[in-house]
């Protein structure tokens, strides 16, 4: 009876000990993620119904730290200024992935604040309908007919994100583009491209505020402390010896 | 933690909105739009770059409008092509002396950039030129574009 004593004691402080590790996790959700842009719609109602852009992503948790991400869009793009008339339309993908920089018990799953990296991929047809070119001669009137083109970039992607409701979160990010290749040759750039900007220069800015839709699929336990140092161990186990000492006596 | 995330956003949203009014003003045109083949003037003589003491030229039958005028210290002189045929011919007077260039050429356009628009860029093909007062032209670079290169050298 006494040695059952002395192992539910042992049982016990070893749940206790247990217990108080407990408090240095945290249960993780690991979820997917869709999201949609609303800047592109926004500006397309409120740019004159010149441009449309559409785009969204889904996101899929790799770790607390990490997620896989996919976006892609459209873009149906028309200028004009004094001088010429374009016009861009296409389809783009992103891949890359997400950090992010808080801790597991701040984020908890709800919060993001972090920074994405993402390599871009552009399909596009351009054309200009019209330019106009005056020199000493004369003034000359012109066009550079529809033809497709592929463009390259790479973006660095710092946001942030928080849940509204369960499930449902809001954020943004702010894009720094950078350019591989836009396509059309050094002479014919495109004028904008979709998922990129402006073609002719060599890095753009961007912004997108999403609305999201997450997914939980695992709970993952994240260890946000580092196991106790052994030395209270010890005690514990020193507890435990003098614990059974009276038996052994 | 919280914290001092919630210190950092007022700082995301400045730049974010700074961003997009950024991305959404537009911006003025300020690079060179013109291309122009460009001759730089040599003393025959001593073969050093030198300029004419008086540089008139114009475009054969536009002598009312003259790209120079008796002017001085040109160095290089700027023949702008024309972009909608495959030659054109000058009358350039170097102090007081007339002679005639023709170019022969190819154009295509050439985007500046968004805020500026299109220009033509041109390959020179070939050239003529009378030997009134010019000695000699030598072609340095059939690319005449916007860029600051020098096209040919004019000895006179």
């Amino acid at each position: 009876m006494r040695r059952t004593y002395v192992y539910f004691t042992s049982l016990l402080i070893l749940v206790n000990s247990g217990t108080l590790n407990a408090q240095d996790t945290v249960r993780f959700p690991l979820k997917v993620r869709v999201g949609i842009d609303f800047v592109g719609p926004g500006s397309y109602l409120w740019d004159k119904k010149n441009n449309f852009n559409l785009e969204g992503y889904i996101s899929l948790d790799r770790s607390e730290k990490m997620a896989y991400v996919i976006e892609g869009g459209h873009l149906n793009y028309k200028y004009s200024q004094y001088n010429y008339d374009y016009q861009a339309k296409g389809i783009f993908i992103r891949a890359g992935v997400d950090f992010n920089l808080l801790k597991p018990d701040v984020s908890s799953g709800k919060y993001w604040a972090g920074l994405g990296l993402r390599y871009g991929l552009s399909s596009y047809s351009s054309e200009t309908t019209s330019f106009q070119y005056k020199n000493y001669w004369d003034s000359v009137t012109s066009s550079v007919p529809r033809r497709t083109s592929m463009g390259h970039f790479l973006e660095v992607v710092p946001g942030v994100r928080t849940e509204l409701f369960r499930n449902l979160s809001i954020g943004w990010s702010i894009r720094l583009k950078f350019l591989i290749s836009a396509g059309g040759g050094k002479d014919l750039r495109p004028i904008y491209f979709p998922g990129y900007g402006t073609g002719s220069k060599a890095v753009n800015v961007g912004i997108n505020y999403y609305l999201i839709w997450s997914i939980p699929f695992k709970i993952k336990t994240v260890i946000t402390k580092p196991p106790a140092p052994e030395e209270p161990e010890e005690t514990q186990v020193s507890t435990v010896n003098q614990t059974q000492q009276p038996f052994t006596n | 933690m919280m914290k001092k995330l919630y210190s950092f956003l007022p700082a995301i949203v400045i730049a974010g909105c700074s961003v997009l009014i950024n991305s959404c003003a537009p911006e003025a045109c300020v690079e060179e739009t013109g291309s122009f083949l460009k001759a730089s003037f040599y003393s025959y003589a001593t073969k050093l770059k030198v300029p004419p003491d008086s540089l008139t030229l114009y475009g054969l039958n536009m002598q009312t409008n003259k790209i120079y005028n008796k002017t001085t210290q040109v160095q290089p002189a700027l023949f702008p092509l024309n972009p909608s045929a495959d030659n054109c011919t000058f009358v350039i007077r170097i102090n007081g002396i007339t002679d005639t260039i023709q170019f022969i050429y190819s154009s295509f356009p050439h985007l500046i950039s968004k805020e500026c628009g299109y220009t033509f860029y041109h390959t020179l093909d070939t050239f003529f030129y009378s030997k009134h007062t010019i000695d000699f032209i030598y072609r340095n670079s059939d690319n005449i574009t916007t860029l600051n290169e020098e096209n040919i050298r004019i000895f006179y």
